[in-house]
């Protein structure tokens, strides 16, 4: 079967951007095609893949036909791909999938947000629609609330505190205060991280990712193309993807990701290579809690071993066996709900070709995973990638 | 809020602890009405007197909501009137079709008359708003209503299920609703959301209140949920205490007002 190359991957920076949907897709195609090594141009992609929640509602249909229209791409077989938070996560699979199944060498996965040019009343709306609306919101639940329950409940399974949550905050804008696109580059001291203002009790400000305004993208090709465009494809080793109960209540347990967990182990089967054989992986930490949650379902940590994980320092730049987190996570580089997923995937492109700016580069990168999250838990993506084939 | 009753010769009457003057931050006489009609033998009644008395029109009709949540059945034979002063927030249940003389009842609940003020201004202001809140369809609240208000759950395979589904894995349709759940539950966490963590649908009401506390609970019988907690002004939630449920308003959208079951610390 045909083997995926990564060969070109850009995005803006995240944050509050000034441009807007049209401006900031724009540059981030911009940036990953200007980062191809050898000649590429827009035209020559046959499917496109946007993920986008298309949040305030705007443009909310025809987004993707929208998008490239005014990045080169006219006429290209386009479409949104939605899935919450992983919307780009999903995007990427399906233009890995598309070349895997031989229906085109050149495929654009991409994802796109923008989030704060809308009133605080109009975000808040915007930012309840993917979890569970009928029973989850109207029991006064949003995504700080969810995660705040399943913080409470892991604290009570297991031996671990919120101190736990801290270091988690604070190893993140570590690694995010040297990234240039990062939207809050900002050194926290376990002091100040300690002492945030409650949003959703256990959760404070600073368990909290911010909400983002951000584009990216990554250009995929098949395997015959690779070395056309470079002599360093980055090859995408294994994708997986999973699903689970929409609603926290629904599922078995509070402090487990089954769709990562599912995700994960298709993604690691595929590949054929273990969770400690991963250098560096940028994983979901929508609030600081899931990057607890994700350590263990990804395979780091042991069951109920995330927040002793955190607590030692095991994911901090070149400390541990595995940096979670280089970009600085969600938690300080951003999330722009639909360009998170493939602005993982620009980081690992860069840690894994060595292109980071020091000190930010994970020492000797040589296989990189990514961990993009829909909602609460619904639905999962997970991409190996690695420097060899 | 448990509710203050008094009978008299032809009714029994109730209204909330706050007392006549107000059915507290998320009740009304609808609440009031279930409670009473909750402590009562059912039997049949006549509602139409009622329904003209609420201050807003519920997004689901009354007579649904009754028997949702009640044993009692709605009928305009009725063997009882359900009636409610247009003055005060007292219900009666009478086998009379008027009242009148509408009792005193004190509250055994002190009031903060500017925070109930501010309250009122809050329903007033949020019930004209237009999908402030993630939108669930009309039909999709009037299904799932015998679930929501009356915990009615389904079986399958032995397993009792709620809220309601569809097929199962096999893809076999679920049968209808035949159990219904306790009206208690366990809760496995809890959290408090502050005015900024809590969802727009609660936007207006979550600062007057110091924000809103949520529980995740487990029923005896296995399924789980999540529920707003009323009435938590003296107590905060635990991991496994034990909760009971009320219908109270949920929230105000499109001139309707969203009624559900909220938890009650035991």
């Amino acid at each position: 079967m045909v083997d995926v190359a990564m060969v070109g991957a850009g995005q803006t920076k995240f944050g509050n951007h000034p441009l807007g949907l049209k401006g900031m897709w724009s540059e981030a195609v911009e940036k990953a095609f200007s980062s191809v090594d050898n000649d590429c141009s827009p035209s020559m992609v046959e499917e496109a893949f946007i993920g986008s929640i298309a949040f305030g509602g705007s443009q909310l249909g025809n987004t993707a036909a929208l998008l490239t229209e005014h990045s080169g791409m006219d006429g290209v077989s386009v479409r949104r791909v939605e899935n919450a938070c992983a919307s780009s996560g999903f995007a990427l699979r399906d233009a890995w999938m598309t070349i895997k199944s031989g229906q085109a060498d050149i495929v654009v996965a991409g994802g796109i947000e923008k989030m704060n040019d809308l009133s605080a009343e109009r975000k808040r709306y915007w930012l309840g629609v993917s979890g569970d609306t009928e029973w989850e919101r109207l029991a006064g639940l949003t995504f700080p609330g969810t995660y705040a329950l399943t913080a409470r409940r892991y604290f009570h399974e297991f031996e671990s505190t919120h101190d736990d949550l801290v270091h988690v905050s604070v190893k993140n804008h570590m690694h995010g205060f040297d990234n240039e696109v990062a939207h809050l580059r900002k050194d926290v001291s376990f002091e100040k991280a300690s002492s945030g203002a409650m949003v959703a009790d256990p959760l404070t400000l600073y368990d909290c990712c911010p909400t983002s305004d951000g584009a990216s993208a990554v250009i995929l090709v098949a395997d015959h193309l690779a070395h056309q465009f470079t002599d360093t494809p980055i090859w995408v080793k294994g994708s997986g993807a999973g699903s689970d109960k929409l609603a926290l209540h629904d599922r078995p347990s509070l402090t487990q990701l089954r769709a990562t967990q599912l995700a994960s182990q298709k993604a690691y089967s595929i590949a054929n290579l273990q969770p400690n054989q991963i250098d560096l992986a940028e994983v979901h930490d929508c609030f600081t809690i899931a990057e607890v949650l994700a350590t263990e379902d990804l395979g780091f940590a042991g069951r109920g071993e995330g927040g002793r994980f955190a607590r030692d320092g095991l994911g901090r730049r070149n400390e541990g066996d595995v940096t979670i987190n280089a970009s600085g996570g969600l938690k300080s580089k951003g999330h722009p709900l639909g360009a998170t997923g493939t602005g993982q995937a620009v980081e690992v492109f860069k840690q894994l070709r060595h292109q980071v700016e020091s000190p930010r580069q994970v020492r000797d990168a040589e296989v990189g995973l990514t961990h993009n999250v829909g909602g609460s838990g619904a639905t999962c993506a997970v991409h190996i990638f690695g420097r060899e084939r | 809020m448990p509710i203050s009753k008094s009978s008299s010769e032809h009714a029994v009457f109730a209204s909330s602890t706050y007392g006549e003057q107000w059915a507290g931050p998320d009740g009304d006489r609808l609440t009031i009405a279930l409670q009473l009609l909750q402590s009562q033998t059912p039997s049949t009644i006549q509602i139409d007197s009622f329904v003209n008395s609420l201050e807003y029109t519920p997004s689901t009709p009354v007579a649904s909501i009754i028997e949702s949540t009640t044993d009692w059945t709605v009928s305009p034979d009725g063997e009882f009137h359900l009636l409610a002063s247009n003055s005060s927030f007292i219900v009666a249940i009478s086998k009379l079709e008027t009242i009148s003389q509408w009792p005193d009842l004190s509250s055994t609940k002190p009031v903060d008359e500017q925070q109930k003020i501010a309250l009122e201004d809050a329903w007033k202001n949020e019930i004209v708003g237009v999908s402030q809140g993630a939108y669930v369809s009309q039909s999709q609240h009037i299904l799932a209503m015998p679930s929501r208000l009356g915990l009615h759950a389904q079986e399958d395979a032995s397993k009792i299920v709620w809220p309601p589904r569809q097929l199962n894995e096999q893809g076999q349709r679920i049968a209808p609703a035949s159990n219904r759940l306790d009206n208690a539950a366990t809760i496995l966490t809890w959290t408090r959301l502050s005015a900024v963590g809590a969802p727009s649908e609660f936007s207006l009401r979550a600062p007057l209140l110091g924000g809103v506390s949520t529980v995740l609970v487990e029923f005896s019988s296995g399924p789980k949920g999540v529920f707003m907690l009323a009435d938590d002004e003296e107590g905060q939630a635990s991991i496994g205490q034990t909760v009971s449920f009320e219908v109270r308003r949920l929230y105000g959208q499109d001139n309707l007002i969203h009624y559900g079951l909220k938890a009650l610390l035991n």
